[in-house]
């Protein structure tokens, strides 16, 4: 009967309400994402790679317990009552994100520990009685297990936040295969940048090089798609404050500049090509935190906008 | 002890924007004042819905030129937790503090929420949220509308509904309810009221994902005026997909990886 001068909503007010999450989330999806690829990455040199590939891949699993030292402390900081951390294996629920990553964190940490320790074993680090001990541990059925917890690990976390009515989450199909990409190149990322710093021979570091660089390519890929799908809906990433970080830190720097560098290392040997690899792995490390990063916080201001909300909740 | 299903029917037709019905639920839940600001656009200094706020009626102006000048309504309506036959907050919930009561409502247990947060954004609503972890009520976990749940096991009505002078805001067995709401459309339509609607009904598209609203509306207007979704999202419906997505990913990585390491071994 009678319009408003307003095409449609309640002045400019919000549809949904702003996610309360701080910056402990993104650290954590970061740091439980280069656990996951960096265990990956192991796992499959022990089971197909060569003798230098298995001993320098290796470290994936020192790198994958140390980065989830970290992990379940960052997720009860965040907690608006982190003293009750534990309801969260209350109950087992899979069909929450939330539930289902705090089950799959609790799984996946032991065996990575247990894994780490069984190769400070083989190498000598670890000595005495407990060394006896990580002979009891099986070795191909921890990884097996191990891989796929941490796939669901690195899966997860962005279909949960995809599983909210946050606009900019929600929108495209893609977000979860963005963050499992980021997981598993910054994951290959660590193992050849500690393989690098290890002086391992050249086949080696060129194989790991390889990997990272087909990771990278995939994130650019799914990236693309996502941004695709987003359309408009994605401005709060793509343009204003968050612009920079994204296309500078996370596009730029974290994914097209160590491609580049990976391609110019291709041929060379040596020194050159350690430093090179090491750049190039420190940039997609780097990267892969200013992605989870600006996705976050381009979240937070997706959230507010009533327009975006009322496109996705419309079709 | 299973109960027949609870509910609102909230009569925006009816509602004189007193905001009876905010006061009241503040004082039965104890809830505290969300602080003096105005918002500058209308009577309505509430704003939004909140963690303390479960109530919040909204003023809507509208005005058109009709040839002699301006015509000018006021839309009036007291929003309130939906509580959805599927809700998307009680699905998000990974500690099971949200839970389905004996009356069909959707409760947040305060004794086993530890404030995830996972439910404030899951909402289509932009219903629940975290109290601050600083403040002095049940701080840092979930809240929103209870639908009364401790006067419903005495047997009596929500404090909301109980203190609306129009009937704006009635409550009862959910299927009454719906009958009321049928008859009332049909009498305003009946005097000419073209736009008026119900939102949330069993059959309308509302409730596509999210399933019928136990606190449905009749609304003067299109649900967007009044800041609802004209097909609220449930985040269960696409997140197998989803993981699909993710799944071929990192399956996609370790065949190339395993394809790259190439059996040397």
């Amino acid at each position: 009967m009678i319009e408003n001068q307003r095409r449609e909503g309640y002045y400019d007010y919000p549809v949904i309400r702003r996610p309360v999450w701080t910056w402990e989330i993104p650290a954590y999806f970061w740091l439980g994402g280069i656990a996951s690829g960096a265990y990956l990455t192991a796992s499959l040199a022990q089971r197909f790679g060569s003798k230098d590939d298995r001993q320098y891949a290796a470290d994936g699993f020192y790198l994958a317990a140390a980065a989830l030292v970290p992990c379940a402390p960052l997720l009860t900081a965040d907690l608006g009552r982190p003293e009750r951390f534990h309801h969260m294996l209350r109950i087992f629920k899979p069909l929450s994100p939330m539930n289902l990553g705090a089950w799959t964190l609790t799984a996946f940490t032991p065996l990575a520990f247990a894994r780490a320790a069984a190769r400070a074993a083989e190498t000598g680090l670890l000595r005495g009685p407990l060394r006896v001990l990580t002979r009891l541990i099986p070795k191909t059925l921890v990884e097996l297990t191990g891989t796929l917890l941490g796939l669901t690990l690195a899966g997860y976390t962005g279909v949960l936040l995809a599983a909210t009515n946050v606009p900019l989450w929600a929108r495209s199909k893609l977000l979860g295969g963005v963050f499992m990409a980021s997981a598993m190149s910054s994951g290959s990322a660590a193992v050849g940048l500690a393989a690098a710093r290890r002086r391992a021979p050249d086949a080696t570091l060129h194989r790991f090089a390889t990997i990272e660089s087909a990771a990278g390519l995939g994130e650019l890929a799914i990236l693309t798609g996502y941004l695709a799908q987003s359309g408009k809906t994605a401005r709060p990433l793509t343009a204003g404050r968050l612009a920079a970080p994204f296309w500078v830190a996370a596009v730029g720097a974290g994914t097209l500049l160590p491609l580049l560098l990976h391609r110019m290392a291709g041929r060379r040997q040596g020194r050159p090509l350690r430093i090179l690899s090491s750049a190039a792995a420190m940039c997609t490390i780097a990267g892969s935190l200013a992605l989870r990063w600006s996705i976050f916080e381009a979240g937070k201001i997706s959230s507010e906008d009533q327009a975006a909300s009322f496109e996705l909740s419309s079709d | 002890m299973p109960r027949t299903a609870k509910g609102f029917f909230t009569d925006t037709s009816l509602c004189i924007g007193c905001k009876a019905c905010e006061v009241a639920c503040k004082q039965w839940n104890q809830l505290p004042a969300d602080g003096f600001a105005m918002t500058g656009n209308s009577y309505d200094n509430t704003g939004t819905l909140g963690a303390t706020t479960w109530r919040h009626v909204q003023f809507i102006e509208q005005a058109k030129a009709n040839g002699h000048g301006l015509e000018q309504r006021w839309l009036m309506m007291s929003d309130v937790c939906k509580h959805c036959a599927n809700a998307a907050c009680l699905e998000a919930c990974p500690t099971g503090a949200l839970v389905r009561t004996e009356y069909g409502t959707v409760y947040v247990q305060q004794d086993i929420c530890n404030g995830c947060g996972f439910c404030v954004p899951a909402c289509p609503f932009g219903v629940i949220d975290r109290t601050p972890t600083d403040g002095h009520f049940e701080a840092g976990t979930a809240h929103k509308c209870t639908l009364c749940y401790d006067r419903l096991k005495d047997d009596m009505t929500p404090a909301c509904a109980k203190s609306c002078p129009t009937a704006s805001i009635q409550f009862g067995d959910i299927d009454e309810l719906r009958e009321r709401a049928r008859r009332r459309l049909g009498e305003l339509q009946a005097r000419g009221e073209s736009t008026a609607r119900l939102y949330g009904m069993p059959e309308s598209t509302e409730a596509q994902e999210v399933g019928p609203l136990h606190a449905f509306f009749l609304l003067l207007d299109e649900p967007e005026k009044y800041n609802l979704p004209s097909i609220p999202r449930l985040p269960r419906k696409t997140m197998a997909e989803r993981y699909g997505w993710s799944a071929f990913v990192g399956v996609g990585f370790a065949l190339v990886a395993a394809v790259v390491f190439g059996g040397r071994r």
